[in-house]
């Protein structure tokens, strides 16, 4: 980690100097262990700030879109980006909420975040005290000792089950290991949920959606979530009551959802961000399987392909029609 | 209607034209005219429009469903103001000359009056007498007075007087007693109108040859033996069967089909010696259909050569033998018997020498196409020449025009030919048609509606209710008082009636009196359909001074009470319902008005070819000014290659004329050595940018002389940039100094040159660079251009041995009669396959030719002193550019991509872009000249009004929501939203947009929304529906 | 689930349940499919309410959701067969749009019976009446739409 750290920080240094960015979004340690906070280094001192570890979860190609308008014009970005952030990014290009020209991407092909919740969960009270992390497993130093977490085992769903942790698009490319795009279509937890009798699957979704209290956090992480005005809150009509009932909070993620057809990337940013632990990926991932399987199509590979839903062929399957005789 | 009296023309002298023939050629001819402001009398034979369209199943290749594509222009040409239909008549006598014709129209009686006639179709279900069903073909029965079919235009009914009882008996009147309004009229009797028109068109079409003349099939002998017109309506949905593929004996699925092609075509034992054009399509698009409808069928097609000439043509033959399990087999069938244990059918013909015998379930014979009985005495009475095969006579360069000035013709009456070449030349003779009424003024439609009150979002509506019993045709099933009733108690209401007939003149005057006594603001019919009956309603609000938008149907008649019958309860409460949604979705009714857009009158047309030169030539004849745009240094294209036609013109004279013709037109501007460099702009407003190649050559002085660029404003822009020839590198072309094209060869013929004396034989392949996995279509005209060479070449030297090697011989239509005289003059025809093509060799400088012959496979082996390619057509590859500057699309062939196959063939989806000539697709001159003409007349269509008016119920856009992420723009058909860069976020030109909304839907943001169908309307209507509403 | 259970015993059993479907038709062709029934007299269960939209292009997923939110026990959208499209393409990105929209719905739970999209030309006026008869007594025998509409569910009512 130390060598892609130092690498990082020597490109970023580098950058700078020559003038090639106006600034540079990174992460670096946050204020609690295991946590980091997305970082905007634009003096060339405060390069030193950026780290890279297993903790680096922010879908920093969230900000984007907000901040370029406020920047000088011509100001170029520099961004760090793993495999789902680059394809975020990418799919901002597509629906033209960015140019190509705005960001440097520093990619970095990413051995997928650890989810904190499995190493806190299993902690005997002890206070962390240093991280170490190698290819197969995270070390927490703690007052009380040491104890190893197998690093497989303590991935994000997202990051188990990601087809492309080396970013599709980028200007410098920091390897870690060889990550190969790899197939997990369909995803064994949606596979598995398709399983369950039709019921099941209701009570499921209406359980996890019970917990939501619409605090919009999950739009808010959602790179695609750019919306002026969310459909959720507009007037003229309003589509659906403002309320936490049932139906009112199932209409907002079953709608929601929908407009991430063809644009979900499965980073995972909305799941990490809902405070009430809803899984959303249960029912976002399903479309990105639906979407695979049925066109043939993943968002954000590259700057030039078309949306999903803006093309079609002649030849789409039509079975689920209904039919007559 | 109310509209034909209101109209009042400006002058009584204006343009007027008659159209004789209501089928497709005859409406589109009927469109076009009356679009380019020429009033139109549309005039035909039988009780209502669409002609053979509309009894066929589906088009082909793209198998749309044909009466889909064709109703909205029926109902299209009967809403016109400037189009009268009149039909269940016929030309009486013609007098006086172009432009001033004296047309007498007699008008048969109905026994109807079609002003009364609501085409309710309660005498139908009266009526005690059947008698065979004419649009089914006879295949099931009708009443003996009848509404033709449902989607007939006029819906009107009438009265068969052979059959009906009363005119028999002199009892009966049954239809009379149910008639609510009134409108049968025994006492009807013929009516002769005069009528003066400036031109005539032709286009009263063909008739089916009678397949009981062919007794060795067994039509109407066997029961399981039909035509290829009956089995259309049986594959019709709406047909006998409604649409399961039935035979008729058993009323079973056949499991194994076959076809015989060339009933009463290609056939000198009928007479018919020509080929139908149309017949080997539809065969296969019959097969792909049949087994799109059941399960493991085995489909047998008996015909000669397979004649897919037009445009993905041979693909969509490939589909059906691939992946629709039918086989083309080449054998002409000898006689067919009939098992009588299951009426099954025998059929016995030669195949690969061998006679064989196979039984069928069920058998279609492929009537070919003749002229009408009708015609001889309609050519009689317009004095128009006919020609041998009895067809209206024209010529190759002369594509529309009859031989007498000012009558033209259009569609199968002058030959075989499919729609979309029908419909080409329907657009062409109205240009031919316009040009001779060049010096009347256009009509000016002047309406004088009361001045419009205004009424927006904000005023509080106040809505009117008015209920239509429709006789007992709705009132017989829904109780309506307690509609109205219902109506009454809604929000917004303030007045609600019901009517006897809601659409009959007394109603029309009341429900205008109380708008403008109770101050309604938006108005709700419940009745029939909107799709027949908007048009009026929406015209009595105009009368009321009520914008035409503030109108909502509900649709409680073939939508409730037709479908409902024997649930009042229901039906009643259903209708109801409808009525609370439509006034839902009235309270936010707003007042929509058409964008109007101003045009520039001048054309640009690209090519200066046959074509493009065409096309300037009849624009200029109606005084639009012309901007021509070609590459090379002078015009002509392709036809300077060409030196003789089929029919055995000289080209040469015709072409100097036509070139001489555009070069002194002093509204035509011819720039040569140019190109586009670019064109901005959209229908009535391009520029575009001409840039010279090669010094600068225009034909006239302008003060930009001396750029090397020069900008032009236009309206409309017509492509014509043709195509070109196939180069082989095979068969030695290029390598051997004998081995030639047939252009070569022509221009020898021509010159009659030396080389071609004492040569003792010549051996000419066919399909060079077309139907191959390169160029996987057929080019069309190369089987033509080699008969009509080797016709020549017999007549230079008649010793010569011509051998021609092919895999179809497509001589499409009347082209066949000059195959016939090919094999006459001793040409011999050798049939290859694709697999096993001829091979071309040379030893010592002599030629050798192997070939398999394909139906006996023996290898026969020539050494001819030439070999003659027939090269195909490809497109230019200047098209790509273009289609990327005009944001037209390109098909997979290369050639330009119409909007429509069948009914838009020289339009794009992209208003104001036309296409004519190679560019579209190969073909020969006189199809050529007629597309030219064709897409002139769609442009005079746009040129000839003073604005364009778009739609009134289109896209506009909340900025404010607007991510500008350009979905929309992708999903435009129309090219009508664009990104504006600089503010980010979409625009739209509403002048374009038709009104879809699938750029709305699409729309996460609902930064999009449809006029008259926004997500406010439907969801008001919706709101209905609430569960706890009730 | 308990508010469904509740549901069926409010509900009247004396007579079979009637569910509410509504139809989103466009103009061109199946609008027209629906007229043609209408004039051919094909009969068919009284339970539905169509909507004329130009196109079935024009059908925002929030329609379909709206719809079903409102209580509504069915939904159909119907167009043009593809080809047919009077609007070019407007069906072939619906087309694209629906299959996601139904495949998701039913993922979720929600029983695919109840939103459906078909093709029906202006000819097929007996499909049409056809694909209504289907639909309406598939819906009948789901029973009312009870656990998503607005009003009758609760949050938290679930054991």
């Amino acid at each position: 980690m130390k060598r892609v750290e130092s690498e990082l920080i020597t490109n970023v240094e580098e950058l700078l100097e020559d003038k090639k960015i106006g600034f540079f979004m990174g992460y670096e340690n946050g204020s609690l262990p295991l946590r980091t906070s997305p970082c905007f280094v634009k003096e060339k001192e405060d390069v030193q700030r950026l780290v890279w570890n297993c903790f680096c979860t922010n879908n920093l190609s969230v900000y984007l879109v907000s901040l370029i308008p406020e920047l000088p014009a011509g100001t170029k970005v520099g961004i760090l980006c793993k495999g789902c952030d680059s394809r975020s990014l990418v799919n901002l290009i597509v629906e033209k909420q960015l140019k190509r020209e705005d960001v440097l991407i520093m990619g970095i092909s990413c051995s997928g975040m650890i989810n904190i919740d499995k190493l806190t969960g299993n902690l005997d009270g002890g206070r962390i005290l240093e991280v170490e992390e190698n290819e197969e497993e995270v070390i927490l130093k703690l007052d009380t000792g040491e104890q190893r977490f197998s690093r497989k085992d303590s991935l994000y769903e997202s990051c188990k089950n990601c087809t492309h942790p080396t970013p599709s698009v980028y200007d410098i490319l920091i390897r870690v290991g060889e990550h190969a795009p790899k197939s997990v279509c369909p995803d064994p937890m949606i596979a598995k949920f398709r399983q369950k009798e039709r019921l099941e699957r209701w009570q499921i979704f209406e359980r996890e959606l019970s917990r939501c209290v619409r605090c919009y956090a999950c739009r808010n992480a959602c790179p695609n979530c750019y919306c002026k005005e969310c459909f959720a809150e507009q007037t003229k009509p309003r589509w659906f009551g403002l309320s936490n009932e049932l139906s009112d909070v199932l209409f907002y993620h079953l709608v929601r959802i929908l407009h991430q057809a063809g644009r979900c990337v499965d980073c995972g940013a909305c799941v990490r961000a809902c405070p009430e632990k809803v899984d959303l990926r249960l029912f976002t991932r399903m479309l990105v399987d639906e979407v695979k399987e049925r066109f043939d199509y993943e968002p954000g590979l590259s700057p030039n392909d078309s949306h999903l839903l803006g093309v079609f062929s002649t030849d789409d399957t039509q079975e689920f029609m209904v039919e007559v005789d | 209607m109310d509209d034909q009296n209101r109209i009042m023309s400006k002058n009584d002298v204006h343009k007027k034209a008659m159209v004789i023939g209501g089928g497709i050629a005859g409406v589109q001819a009927a469109l076009d005219l009356a679009d380019s402001g020429v009033e139109v009398f549309l005039v035909e034979r039988a009780p209502s429009i669409g002609g053979r369209m509309a009894q066929l199943d589906k088009t082909f290749p793209t198998n749309d469903c044909s009466l889909c594509i064709l109703s909205p222009k029926l109902v299209e040409s009967a809403n016109h103001p400037n189009i009268n239909i009149i039909t269940n008549a016929e030309i009486e006598k013609v007098e006086g000359f172009a432009p001033r014709f004296k047309v007498r129209v007699r008008k048969k009686p109905r026994y109807v009056d079609e002003e009364k006639c609501t085409g309710c179709g309660i005498c139908m279900t009266k009526c005690p007498v059947k008698i065979p069903d004419a649009f089914n073909v006879g295949l099931c029965d009708t009443k003996c007075i009848r509404i033709p079919f449902p989607q007939a235009v006029p819906a009107v009914a009438i009265i068969d007087r052979v059959h009906c009882i009363y005119f028999k008996r002199g009892k009966c009147r049954t239809c009379e007693r149910f008639c609510e309004p009134q409108a049968i009229d025994f006492d009807q009797k013929e009516e002769f109108v005069d009528i003066e028109v400036g031109s005539i068109i032709v286009a009263a079409g063909l008739t089916e040859f009678s397949a009981v003349s062919k007794d060795e099939y067994g039509y109407k002998i066997f029961p399981n033996v039909v035509t290829s017109m009956e089995f259309e309506r049986i594959l019709s949905a709406s047909g006998p069967t409604q649409g399961h593929v039935l035979r008729p004996s058993d009323k079973k699925e056949p499991r194994k089909i076959a076809f015989i092609q060339c009933v009463g075509s290609r056939d000198s034992t009928t007479g018919n010696e020509y080929c139908s054009a149309i017949c080997c399509m539809q065969a296969a698009k019959d097969a792909i259909i049949i087994t799109e409808h059941l399960q493991n069928v085995e489909i047998c097609v008996f015909g000669m050569d397979v004649r897919a000439h037009g445009k993905n043509f041979d693909k969509f033959i490939e589909r059906a033998q691939t992946e629709h399990r039918t086989k083309f087999v080449r054998a002409r069938v000898a006689s067919v018997d009939v098992n009588p244990a299951n009426d099954d059918l025998i059929l016995h013909y030669d195949s690969d020498g061998h006679t064989r015998r196979e039984d069928f379930e069920l058998l279609i014979l492929s009537v070919g196409l003749k002229a009408s009985p009708f015609l001889r005495r309609l050519a009689a009475l317009l004095d128009v020449r006919l020609d041998d095969l009895g067809f209206v006579h024209t010529t190759t360069f002369t594509p529309v025009a009859t031989s007498r000035p000012g009558i033209f013709v259009c569609g199968s009456i002058s030959g075989p030919k499919d729609i979309p070449e029908s419909v080409i030349e329907a657009s062409g003779a109205a240009s031919s048609a316009g040009a001779v009424l060049k010096s009347f003024p256009r009509r000016a439609i002047v309406v004088d509606y009361p001045p419009e009150v205004p009424v927006d979002d904000g005023d509080r509506p106040r809505i009117g209710v008015f209920v239509c019993h429709c006789g007992i045709n709705i009132a017989g099933c829904v109780d309506v008082a307690k509609v109205v009733e219902h109506a009454a108690s809604q929000p917004y209401v303030v007045y609600s009636q019901e009517f006897m007939f809601a659409c009959s003149q007394d109603s029309q005057k009341l429900i205008d009196d109380k708008i403008r006594e109770m101050g309604i603001n938006r108005v709700v019919v419940a009745a029939c359909t909107p799709r027949t009956h908007e048009p009026l309603f929406q015209n009595t609000l105009r009368n009321s001074g009520l914008n035409p938008y503030l109108f909502e149907f509900a649709n409680i008649r073939e939508q409730c009470s037709w479908v409902h019958q024997k649930e009042p309860d229901k039906a009643t409460e259903k209708a109801k319902e409808l009525v609370e949604m439509s006034i839902r979705k009235a309270a936010y009714l707003e007042s929509l008005f058409k964008t109007k857009l101003s045009v520039n009158k001048n054309v640009l047309v690209i090519g200066g070819g046959l074509a493009g030169m065409s096309a300037a030539l009849d624009l200029a004849q109606q005084d639009f000014h012309v901007d021509i745009v070609e590459k090379n240094d002078h015009l002509g294209g392709n036809l300077l290659r060409l030196n003789y036609t089929l029919d055995g013109y000289e080209t040469k004279t015709f072409r100097e004329h036509l070139i001489d013709q555009v070069q002194t037109h002093p509204l035509i501007k011819v720039h040569r050595n140019a190109e586009i460099d670019s064109i901005t702009g959209f229908i009535g407003n391009y520029r575009t940018v001409v840039r010279y190649t090669n010094g600068r050559n225009i034909e006239f002085n302008r003060a930009d002389m001396h750029d090397e660029r020069v900008e032009i404003d236009h309206g409309v822009v017509i492509i014509a940039s043709g195509a070109k020839e196939y180069e082989p590198n095979e068969y030695l072309y290029g390598k051997n100094q004998n081995v030639i094209s047939q252009r070569e060869l022509e221009v020898r013929i021509a010159e009659s040159d030396s080389s071609l004396q004492g040569i003792d034989s010549v051996i000419m392949i066919q399909c060079v660079g077309s139907r191959n996995d390169k160029n996987p279509y057929c080019s069309r005209v190369c089987c033509s251009t080699a008969i009509k060479n080797g016709i020549r070449l017999k007549q230079l030297n008649p010793f010569v041995h011509i051998y021609v090697l092919y895999r179809d011989v497509r001589t499409y239509g009347l082209k066949e009669m000059y195959y016939k005289k090919a094999r006459e003059a001793g040409i011999i025809f050798i049939q290859y396959d694709e697999e096993s093509e001829p091979v071309v060799e040379e030893f010592n400088s002599h030629l050798t030719v192997r070939v398999k012959e394909k139906i006996i496979g023996k290898i026969l082996r020539f050494s001819p002193d030439f070999v003659v390619l027939s090269n195909g057509i490809v497109p230019s590859e200047d098209n790509k550019s273009l289609s990327q500057a005009l944001k037209v699309p390109l098909g997979a062939d290369g050639f330009f991509l119409e909007a429509h196959v069948k009914l838009r063939p020289v339009d794009f989806a992209t208003d104001g872009v036309f296409v004519c000539g190679l560019a579209h697709y190969p073909k020969d001159i006189s199809e050529t000249i007629a597309q030219a003409k064709a897409a002139a007349s769609r442009a005079i269509t746009v040129l000839s009004r003073e604005e364009i008016e778009s739609e009134a119920k289109v896209a506009y856009i909340h900025e404010n929501r607007c991510n500008g992420c350009g979905l929309c723009v992708d999903i435009c058909a129309y090219k009508a939203l664009e990104i504006d860069p600089q503010r980010k976020v979409v625009t739209l030109n509403s002048a374009l947009c038709k009104g879809c909304g699938t750029c709305a839907a699409s729309c996460r943001s609902c930064a999009i929304d449809i006029r008259g169908f926004r997500d406010e309307q439907v969801l008001a209507a919706l709101d209905v529906l609430r569960w706890d509403r009730k | 689930m308990k508010h469904e259970s509740n549901e069926r015993t409010s509900f009247d059993k004396s007579k079979s349940f009637e569910p509410k479907i509504v139809a989103f038709l466009c103009n061109w062709c199946s609008y027209a499919g629906a007229d043609l029934a209408g004039v051919s007299r094909f009969q068919y269960p009284a339970n539905i309410r169509i909507i004329k939209v130009p196109c079935s292009g024009r059908i925002n997923p929030l329609y379909i959701v709206k719809a079903l939110y409102n209580g509504v026990d069915g939904v159909l959208v119907s167009g043009c067969h593809p080809g047919d499209c009077h609007y070019i393409s407007g069906n072939y990105f619906a087309r694209r749009k629906f299959a996601l929209v139904k495949k998701f719905l039913e993922y979720v739970g929600i029983e695919s019976e109840r939103v459906q999209f078909s093709w029906v030309s202006a000819a097929e006026g007996v499909r049409f009446a056809q694909i209504i008869d289907k639909l309406t007594n598939e819906i009948r025998k789901l029973g009312p739409l009870t656990y998503f509409r607005k009003g009758s569910t609760c949050k938290g009512d679930q054991t």
